[in-house]
């Protein structure tokens, strides 16, 4: 018998929840397994997974705990993610993570990563450079030496050695996961009242925390749930969300964007779990096969170099692709690569009469009234007023 | 334009929930000019299960019309719409006021919607889109829960409030931005003897100031029409005119009000969801709700 929707969606709001991260505990308590944290936005999981350790994501806390400590770490004009990053470690609620890697997103978190090793020197540290260079000659062999160099450092760390037949086994079990993600916001996009984004985004989400194998049995459950959920269809208006792909914005803020008026129909929030497009090959040499899918099925996002496509067409190809009537920028305050990237999404959107709102949040904010006004506006002004 | 599109809107305010039910003939546009309101009913929330007061506000407005819930093409929502499961779309606050004071009055150009917690201005073109909007501060003072509040103090009841404070001929100012303060103001004045019909209107008094301060904030011109839960509040109404004869040159704005202002918000969403069902039954836009 199918689990009913609202367990699914409470389980996975539990996860969301616990800051104290005691489903890890619990994990490595059943499997006797390591522990290493992620920060936004990619890490190959695949590799950690090879060496039997769980990667662990880690969002930053919301606004579940008030930052004291953390904010001693960053001057002001610096976005909230690492300083309730910090405030986590400071508290002792990641001491179950044996160690914890540092994506490439923005000068913060290279930053973040340095405190890390002074603030933790036993701890196993690492800032995950990825290449600027998407040729396969020098791009890829760099990417595929530092895939081969985390898959060394991951086995001593675990005292189990990366297997090239293994690592093509978690590939395996990884592409299951992103195709069981694609299918969800397949689902959205085409029905999004069965599948409200705050709800998508908890389940989503959860995989930060459960063995890829467990996130995908609740993929899985929540697709057969929402699909026979009884939701009758909702006349509002469909909007892709960008700048969400590093902090998170509270889910009391999706939860507000839905109220008035809108349909979130394409996202890029928890943008690592579907990085790579369509499956990593299962073919030759797994270290490769995970370089080639990054240089050349890699998402577009702020933080990625891009050489050769103009800012711009990947939004515009989303918001084609689901049909979507508007595009609201929702990234969080201080970030960097979401800002410096908006004017020039802006001006594509321009050029193809796609409207637009704007705003910014932190993970803690409480009040949604203002953006709620906006998003209200907005989804109106798409509804009543775009050529029919 | 026939045959005839029935569709219903619902206002889910704080303290009340208002109901309208529209018929509009096939074709009839944004302007919707043959509408015709067939009902509107409202129904005070009163620590009541908003959804349970939604349900019965909804089908009371349906018996009164006399149309069966199967005939209505679109429920549409304004305020708190998430209340209401059966609602097919949901319009914002200002879209439904604009769309509803047009309706009511084809002359109107501005719109002041006075809820029971916030009170805004809302400037709109011939066509209902709002041009520009201004709302009270979070302070309830000026809206119509702080005056409901007064009432009770002064043991008069919602219905009498109109008609006593226009009998106030020597008004006692009230402050126009602290709830808080403006209720130890009316504590004073009852200590102090002042007659409740000088109490009631030094509030509208006090309201009208800072309801017409949002108009001038969204330059308004020619007809404003008073909706909300205060649109038929004569003492309000009463209180803004003198207002805007003080303060604004003479000829450029006239507050009007509608019997069914009231019913504004709702009408006017009732008026977009018939649109929105035209659009969304061609068939280029069935697929904007993945029909």
């Amino acid at each position: 018998m199918s689990q009913p929707l609202s367990e699914i969606v409470d389980r996975a709001d539990t996860l969301y929840n616990d800051i104290d991260l005691a489903q890890v505990r619990a994990t490595k308590e059943r499997t006797g397994h390591r522990a290493v944290g992620y920060m936004p936005i990619y890490v190959p999981r695949e590799v950690v997974h090879a060496a039997a350790i769980l990667p662990v994501g880690l969002m930053g806390a919301g606004d579940r705990i008030e930052v004291i400590r953390g904010d001693a770490y960053f001057q002001s004009y610096i976005c909230q993610i690492p300083r309730s990053t910090i405030e986590l470690a400071l508290t002792g609620r990641l001491d179950c993570l044996d160690g914890c890697l540092f994506p490439s997103i923005c000068d913060v978190i290279r930053n973040l990563s340095g405190m890390w090793q002074l603030l933790f020197p036993g701890k196993y540290t690492r800032y995950v450079d990825v290449p600027q260079n998407y040729e396969r000659a020098v791009g890829g062999r760099y990417w595929e030496e530092e895939l081969r160099h985390l898959a060394r450092d991951m086995g001593e760390l675990s005292g189990h050695a990366v297997r090239d037949d293994e690592l093509r086994a978690s590939i395996d079990v990884y592409n299951r996961n992103r195709r069981l993600l694609g299918e969800l916001y397949r689902l959205r996009a085409e029905e999004p009242w069965r599948v409200p984004t705050w709800e998508a985004y908890l389940v989503v989400r959860a995989g930060n925390v459960l063995p890829v194998e467990e996130h995908s049995r609740m993929l899985e459950d929540y697709l057969a749930a929402a699909r026979s959920a009884d939701r009758p269809p909702r006349d509002q208006s469909r909007v892709v969300v960008v700048g969400s792909f590093c902090e998170q914005p509270p889910l009391g803020l999706l939860k507000t964007l839905e109220r008035a008026g809108c349909f979130i129909v394409g996202d890029d929030l928890v943008l690592g779990a579907r990085w790579i497009e369509g499956d990593v090959s299962l073919e030759g040499d797994p270290f490769r096969a995970l370089s080639d899918a990054f240089l050349t099925r890699s998402v577009s996002t702020a933080s990625r170099y891009e050489a050769t496509a103009p800012k711009g067409q990947s939004l515009i190809s989303t918001v084609r692709r689901t049909h979507a009537e508007g595009v609201v920028f929702c990234a969080p305050s201080f970030c960097d690569p979401a800002l410096l990237e908006q004017p020039m999404l802006e001006q594509a959107l321009d050029r193809e009469g796609i409207p637009y709102t704007a705003f910014k949040y932190a993970e803690n904010l409480g009040q949604f009234q203002v953006i709620r006004e906006q998003a209200g506006t907005f989804a109106d002004s798409i509804k009543l007023w775009s050529e029919p | 334009m026939s045959p005839t599109i029935v569709t219903a809107g619902i206002d889910i305010g704080t303290s009340a929930v208002k109901a309208a039910v529209v018929r509009s003939g096939q074709g009839g546009g944004r302007e919707r000019q043959d509408a015709v309101l067939a009902s509107r009913v409202a129904e005070r929330i009163r620590r009541r299960d908003p959804r349970q007061v939604i349900r019965q506000c909804y089908e009371a407005a349906l018996a009164e019309a006399g149309v069966d819930s199967k005939e209505v093409a679109y429920v549409a929502t304004t305020g708190e719409g998430e209340l209401c499961e059966f609602r097919v779309g949901h319009f914002y606050g200002m879209t439904a006021h604009a769309r509803g004071a047009l309706f009511l009055d084809p002359e109107a150009r501005a719109a002041v919607d006075v809820g029971a917690l916030h009170g805004r201005a809302i400037r709109l073109d011939e066509r209902s889109k709002v041009l520009g909007y201004q709302m009270t501060s979070q302070c309830a003072s000026g809206t119509g829960q702080f005056l409901e509040n007064i009432a009770r103090y002064l043991g008069v009841t919602l219905e009498e409030i109109g008609p006593l404070s226009t009998k106030g001929d020597a008004p006692e100012k009230i402050s126009g931005i602290c709830a808080v303060l403006a209720e130890t103001d009316v504590i004073n004045l009852v200590s102090r003897g002042i007659s409740v019909p000088n109490i009631l209107r030094g509030i509208h008094e006090s309201m009208a100031g800072r309801l017409v301060k949002l108009l001038r904030a969204i330059r308004a011109q020619g007809v404003v029409l008073l909706t909300g839960g205060l649109a038929t509040d004569e003492g309000l109404l009463c209180a803004m005119r003198d207002e805007v004869k003080s303060s604004w040159k003479a000829g450029a704005i006239e507050v009007r009000t509608h019997a069914d202002g009231v019913h504004a918000g709702a009408i006017g969403a009732a008026l977009w969801g018939a649109y929105r069902h035209e659009r969304l039954t061609t068939k280029s836009s069935q697929k904007e709700i993945g029909a």
